[in-house]
């Protein structure tokens, strides 16, 4: 037996829940998955006295325990044990290997150094407490050290599994990748493999939940294998609300919710299904989920400071312009993303602006002149470039293996310079967006121009030398019988001018400069460089030997090694991402990082399932929200259940629709059209000072640090992110000072007015009023309780402030949690 | 099992904790916790029952300080002319030494520069402080002046970047963010992390206190002293339409309905939270005004600060840390200039002087105001630049930036007063004892608060962030 008590009480309490028959199958669940979401891998350690379990065969660890191993353990055992205890070692010392946890576990003359789960018994820790041995030998580890290897035994050894990949001895030291097995790798991780379409799920019984489509089989399929039960659909009111809000950022009229009910009653599956079509075709659409994509190209208007030149970019309404008709116009998604790569090669002058999802980002500067902070602040733009590429459309933290190999993944640090060697054969411009031919003429115009006002002024200037020349120049020019040279180059400029071209339109493009290959920097200094890097593609992904780019900076292949469809990751990243922005969490919910320490989906068939059927159909987004929407999973109602949620708290299995805070733009956006004061119009510049405006919250200017325009201070006040960065998912926090703005804004308190006034001019009782406005906002009508305490908070007499007891009234309920969630 | 309400989701940690966890620690639990960002410390009981991201939480170990006061010197004051006495350079006034031939920013060739001030010993350990600091020199008995610190660039920017978010460029968190975020704060009335100038924010504005990815609960409140309205130090925090009474009586319906929904949702953990933060920013209308309103301060007080913006800004900073607020950050400026000590470069003798003078008796009176309150134990004071300047000269009267080795300074909070750490080279341009780096001087105030600089981290983009990065070593030498 055992003698650790902790163990014994949480064997104890698992035992018992085995045992003893619970009414709720899903606690058993819920408790396991507790102890494995802790990283206490209760399992793997209980059945550690047991040789035969599979648990000690083949551990699973979580990406934490991986984490706590690279992070605290293997820096502790490069430093102190490899020098005499692995394949690196000159000498190998009393035939033990720490280098690999099958050497440890094995251990050497002395026998096994750790003992799964119990560090008392593991001469590994003995050894480091300098009881019996005394390891390492030059000094004692802190306590600290000691504690965390103690830990880690505990923990059962957790170690990356690629290092028993086939051909991998990854992070075993310095990895030689010409060796490196990367078809191997690309079977261990899920995210390499290829996108496989799935056979649809197996057919339920009836009562197992309803199936509309694909998507309800394999959430059904997960549900039951976890026994919970799927929540009753939401009801029409709800419904219609949440396909307003999730589609246009804008709940539903009174009469357009009347209308969608009635049709409901008739068909419900057809009324929904036209109610998607026809939100799909409205442009409010583009504008609310061109916002998203905005996110992931950390999007801005410029002014990043001292560090970034404090430049504006005034051209970048352009670039989000460019995304919303793309988005309205369904563009398919594989060429919107070609586009935002390497639109400036494709001959046709507009879709250069696509390339503003690189060119709007951070261009680093020196405050200075050092040498070293130049090339630092050139290596932190390059390094943006490959984040928002490998994040934002791989979901592959990229950036990782800048100044070294990735650490968990398998992307050497050459790969980072691949991509990064694109990028520094691109340059930022203003590019002018005309045809050839009009931009040559124009600047020949301008060239002429320049010249000669150059002229001009030097001819002007020269007279100043001396008093005495001057006053020369005077009396010549006032004798002269030929015309001056001035005077008629002046008539020439005015002659120019007067049939000046237009002036050109520009935009923030990206434009090839070269085609040069970049060096490593080693240890991410680019004064300091190693071997070369060929620009090519990643090789987890691209085979050993990537077809390496030679035409121009490579843009244009790289923009096809993206969109390939044998690339196993743009689609799913993609489709994950709007799956994210319909449910609330991606089936992968580390959007931005599918890597072996990025969360494993929740249902890979189903997102291989969505991938493939986005592929198949020409990856039409709009294709993609009605095969979500259309749904019985997406139409679930959102309410609570104890049991469910007690098994299932994070909603992992869709039981029901998660309820969700509406981002800021959606919550400001509707604000406003609740008191029928938005302005829907499209495009244009972006407002310095949105609060101001009645416009969508989508043309805030933004600015990078979020600390220059009032835009800046309202939206970041309500969760809007830093946008310096690609942006994986929004925070949704609550704190004191967004109440100051509900209680105290002249912004809430024009709402509140605008209201009221509507409601006057709708209604003339304040009970039909009540019930209106409620309509109006929650898309439903009130309760008998609601009415009474409406009515008696607006017939109460007051004797203070400067507003009516209706003006009152509606700004609690703008204010109210209600309005700004969406169930 | 369930001993807030029937309904509530019960999360990890209260399973942990309800299941009586015997193993390990509660610290490792919530470092690993999964996808949602892991929170420094385990929350305490009143932070759980509070749901607010800004709750006191326990700290990793006992901590030395409970407050930090950062006095932020941008521009990079002369280390040579203030607190790190060089009677060499004078000796060698013009020549160029081998020591002192290093690289600076512009890379001046000229010679040795003896500064233009005199030294005197103050205080029981004798400590020499330039002429410029008479008042701040009465308390080196209560000061540890570390003189060997150290930074990576001789830039303004990205060096102040370094000092107050330990990064070269304006991508990661302030101090006082991670602070903020790792402890939360004391009164849930006011803000968590202030930061206060006059006129000019220093270069980089919110970065130097912004949140960058943690969440927008732990980012820096900005004040600026010199145009500062008790009452509209925050956003909206006044209201202009309602008396407060009838106020109230709209929070109470706004409390009811919610209540109502609460009900209809089942108890949403979430909609909890947000009736208690409603409640919260009610009572912050007022209390943040009673904060910033200096005016029942005694004469005495007021006299002993004396009259500059500073030292508005130092009797701020004592007033609310005596109300429990985390951390103040109070940078020095003055002409409206973003980078005040860079006027260094010029001229140190009159630049220096107006500077010194300008912060002076509100520094020295800021310390004594707080050890007299007895806060000057928890309270843990910096003061200095993102780096100093160099021995030698540049053009005729001033010097240039000098990364290599410069001087800061702390009090209270734990650290040994009367005592010198570190060394510069014998003309004080490069630390060459006892090397303190900005990673370190962080590494160190984190600890004295009571956080572990390896264990504060923040999951962002695929990997854990810290304050220190991969760096930072917790300068024992210096803690009482």
């Amino acid at each position: 037996m055992n003698n650790d008590p902790s163990k014994n009480s949480l064997a104890i309490v698992l035992l018992s829940i085995n045992s003893v028959r619970f009414p709720a199958p899903g606690i058993h669940l819920f408790l396991r998955a507790l102890f494995f979401a802790t990283g206490l891998c209760l399992h793997a350690w209980i059945l550690a006295d047991d040789p035969a379990s599979p648990l000690v065969e083949k551990p699973t660890f979580t990406s934490e325990q991986i984490e706590f191993f690279e992070s605290r353990i293997r820096p502790l055992l490069v430093q102190h044990c490899y020098e005499c205890h692995s394949t690196d070692a000159i000498k190998l010392q009393a035939g033990l290997y720490v280098d690999s946890r099958e050497g440890l576990l094995k251990g050497g003359e002395s026998g096994a150094a750790v003992e799964l789960g119990k560090p008392e018994k593991s001469l590994l820790i003995a050894a480091v407490k300098y009881d019996g041995y005394e390891m390492p030998p030059s000094r004692k580890l802190e306590a600290k050290e000691i504690e965390a290897l103690t830990r880690w035994v505990e923990m059962g050894a957790p170690w990356p599994e690629v290092t028993s990949a086939p051909g991998s001895t990854k992070m075993e030291g310095k990895q030689d990748w010409s060796q490196f097995d990367w078809e191997a790798a690309r079977q261990s991780h899920w995210a390499w493999k290829p996108i496989e379409c799935p056979a649809a799920p197996p057919e339920f019984a009836a009562s197992a939940g309803s199936i509309v489509n694909p998507i309800d089989g394999f959430v059904i399929a997960g549900r039951a294998q976890v026994g919970l039960r799927e929540a009753p659909p939401a009801s029409l009111h709800i419904l219609a609300r949440r396909i307003y809000i999730d589609l246009l950022g804008i709940p539903p009229t009174p009469d357009q919710l009347h209308a969608f009910i009635q049709a409901a009653s008739k068909d419900r599956a057809m009324a929904i299904r036209s109610l998607i079509d026809e939100l799909l075709a409205s442009p409010l659409y583009g504008q609310r989920w061109g916002r998203y994509w905005l996110d992931v190209a950390r999007f801005s208007d410029g002014r990043g400071g001292f560090l970034e030149g404090d430049k504006p970019l005034e051209d970048a309404w352009k670039y989000r312009d460019w995304v919303v008709n793309a988005l309205n116009s369904d563009h398919p998604v594989n060429d919107f993303l070609r586009l935002q790569i390497a639109g400036d090669l494709t001959g046709n002058y507009s879709d250069a602006i696509a390339t503003g999802f690189f060119a709007l980002g951070p261009i680093y500067q020196s405050d200075g002149g050092d040498p070293d902070s130049i090339a630092q602040s050139r290596a932190e733009t390059l390094d943006d470039r490959v984040d928002v590429l490998t994040r934002g459309l791989l979901g592959v933290t990229g950036s990782c293996a800048r100044c070294h190999d990735h650490k968990f993944d398998p992307i050497p640090q050459q790969d980072y310079y691949s991509l990064a060697g694109i990028f520094h054969n691109s340059a930022t411009q203003s590019l002018p967006l005309a045809p050839r031919d009009v931009v040559e003429r124009y600047n020949a115009y301008k060239k002429a121009v320049d010249e000669l006002n150059k002229k001009i002024k030097s001819a002007k200037k020269k007279p100043n030398k001396s008093k005495e020349e001057e006053s020369t120049a005077e009396r010549n020019s006032d004798t002269a019988e030929e015309p001056s040279p001035i005077a008629q180059w002046e008539r020439e400029l005015a002659e120019l001018e007067k049939n000046a071209p237009p002036a050109l339109d520009s935009a923030h493009a990206l434009q090839d400069t070269g085609s040069e290959d970049m060096k490593i920097a080693l240890r991410g200094n680019l004064l300091k460089t190693g071997e070369i890097a060929p620009r090519r593609f990643l090789r987890i992904l691209a085979g050993a030997e990537p077809v390496v780019f030679r035409n121009g900076s490579g843009r244009a292949e790289l923009a096809e090694a993206i969109v390939d469809p044998r690339n196993p990751l743009t689609a799913r990243v993609f489709v994950n991402r709007i799956w994210r922005h319909h449910f609330g969490e991606g089936l992968v919910r580390t959007p931005s990082n599918f890597g072996t320490l990025g969360e494993k989906p929740t249902h890979p068939e189903l997102l291989d399932w969505l991938a493939s059927e986005f592929v198949r159909q020409g990856w039409s987004l709009k294709a993609l929200h009605r095969t979500i929407m259309n749904s019985a999973t997406y139409q679930l109602g959102s309410d609570y259940n104890e049991t469910s949620s007690q098994s299932d708290g994070e909603n992992r299995y869709l039981w029901r629709m998660s309820p969700r805070r509406m981002d800021v733009e959606a919550w400001r956006d509707s604000l406003l059209s609740v008191t029928g004061e938005l302005d829907p119009s499209l495009g244009g510049p972006s407002l310095d000072n949105i609060i101001d405006s009645k416009r969508r919250s989508l043309y805030a200017k933004v600015s990078r640090n979020g600390d220059v325009f009032h835009s800046d201070r309202f939206l970041r006040l309500f969760d809007f992110p830093l946008m310096r960065a690609t942006v994986e998912q929004r925070p949704s926090s609550v704190v004191p000072q967004q109440y100051l703005f509900l209680m105290n804004s002249r912004f809430i308190m024009d709402r509140s007015k605008a209201l009221v006034e509507h409601l006057h001019r709708i209604s003339h009782s304040d009970i039909d009023r009540i019930r209106q406005v409620y309509n109006i906002l929650f898309s439903r009508p009130p309760d008998a309780r609601e009415e009474e305490i409406g009515t008696n908070f607006l017939s109460a007499v007051r004797d203070g402030g400067s507003l009516s007891n209706w003006e009152r009234y509606a700004q609690v309920l703008l204010g109210s949690n209600e309005f700004m969630f969406v169930r | 099992m369930f001993h807030r309400n029937p309904f509530q989701t019960i999360d990890r940690r209260d399973a942990l904790r309800q299941l009586g966890a015997g193993f390990g620690t509660l610290g490792l639990a919530a470092m690993l916790a999964p996808s949602k960002p892991s929170l420094a410390a385990v929350p305490s009981e009143a932070a759980m029952n509070l749901n607010s991201p800004l709750a006191p939480k326990v700290p990793h170990f006992a901590p030395k300080a409970k407050h930090v006061i950062q006095l932020f010197m941008p521009g990079g004051p002369s280390q040579v002319d203030t607190f790190d006495f060089k009677p060499e350079i004078a000796k060698h006034a013009g020549e160029r030494p081998e020591l002192v031939d290093r690289k600076s920013l512009r890379n001046t060739k000229m010679g040795l520069m003896p500064s233009p001030y005199s030294f005197k010993q103050y205080g029981a350990c004798g400590k020499f402080v330039s002429e410029i600091f008479p008042h701040v020199a009465e308390w080196v008995d209560d000061i540890c002046f570390i003189h060997s610190m150290h930074t990576d660039t001789p830039e303004h920017a990205s060096a102040m970047m370094m000092m107050n978010a330990g990064h070269l460029q304006p991508t990661r968190p302030s101090v006082g963010s991670w602070l903020v975020y790792g402890l939360g704060t004391e009164n849930q009335d006011l803000p968590g992390f202030v930061a206060m100038s006059p006129r000019a924010q220093p270069r980089n504005k919110l970065a130097n206190w912004g949140n960058a990815f943690l969440p927008g609960a732990y980012t820096g409140t900005y004040v600026n002293i010199h145009e500062m309205q008790p009452t509209q130090i925050m956003q909206d925090l006044k209201n202009t339409w309602l008396p407060k009474l009838d106020q109230r009586q709209q929070a109470d319906l706004l409390t009811r309905l919610n209540q109502i929904d609460l009900e209809r949702q089942r108890y949403d953990p979430q909609l909890e939270a947000s009736i208690q933060t409603m409640e919260m920013a009610f009572r912050m209308q007022f209390a943040v005004p009673d904060a910033f309103d200096t005016s029942d301060e005694s004469k005495e007080t007021l006299e002993m600060y004396g009259d500059s913006e500073y030292a508005k800004g130092c009797l701020l900073a004592r007033r609310l840390v005596e109300r429990g607020v985390r951390m103040v950050q109070l940078s020095h400026s003055i002409d409206g200039y973003d980078i005040a000590w860079d006027t260094g470069h010029n001229d140190i003798v009159n630049g220096h002087r107006k500077l010194a003078e300008a912060c002076d008796q509100g520094i020295a009176a800021l310390l004594k105001d707080l050890k007299q309150r007895g806060l000057l134990e928890e309270t843990l004071v910096v003061w200095g630049g993102e780096f100093g300047r160099a021995p030698t000269s540049e053009g005729q009267k001033g010097r240039d930036h000098d990364h290599y080795g410069f001087t800061t300074w702390m009090a209270g909070g734990g650290v040994k007063g009367g005592i010198s750490f570190g060394a510069t080279d014998e003309f004080g341009l490069t630390a060459v004892e006892n090397r303190v780096h900005v990673h370190d001087l962080h590494a160190t105030i984190l600890y004295l608060m009571g956080l572990d600089h390896e264990r504060l981290t923040y999951r962002y983009s695929g990997r854990d962030y810290r304050l220190t990065d991969v760096h930072g070593r917790v300068v024992h030498e210096i803690i009482a």
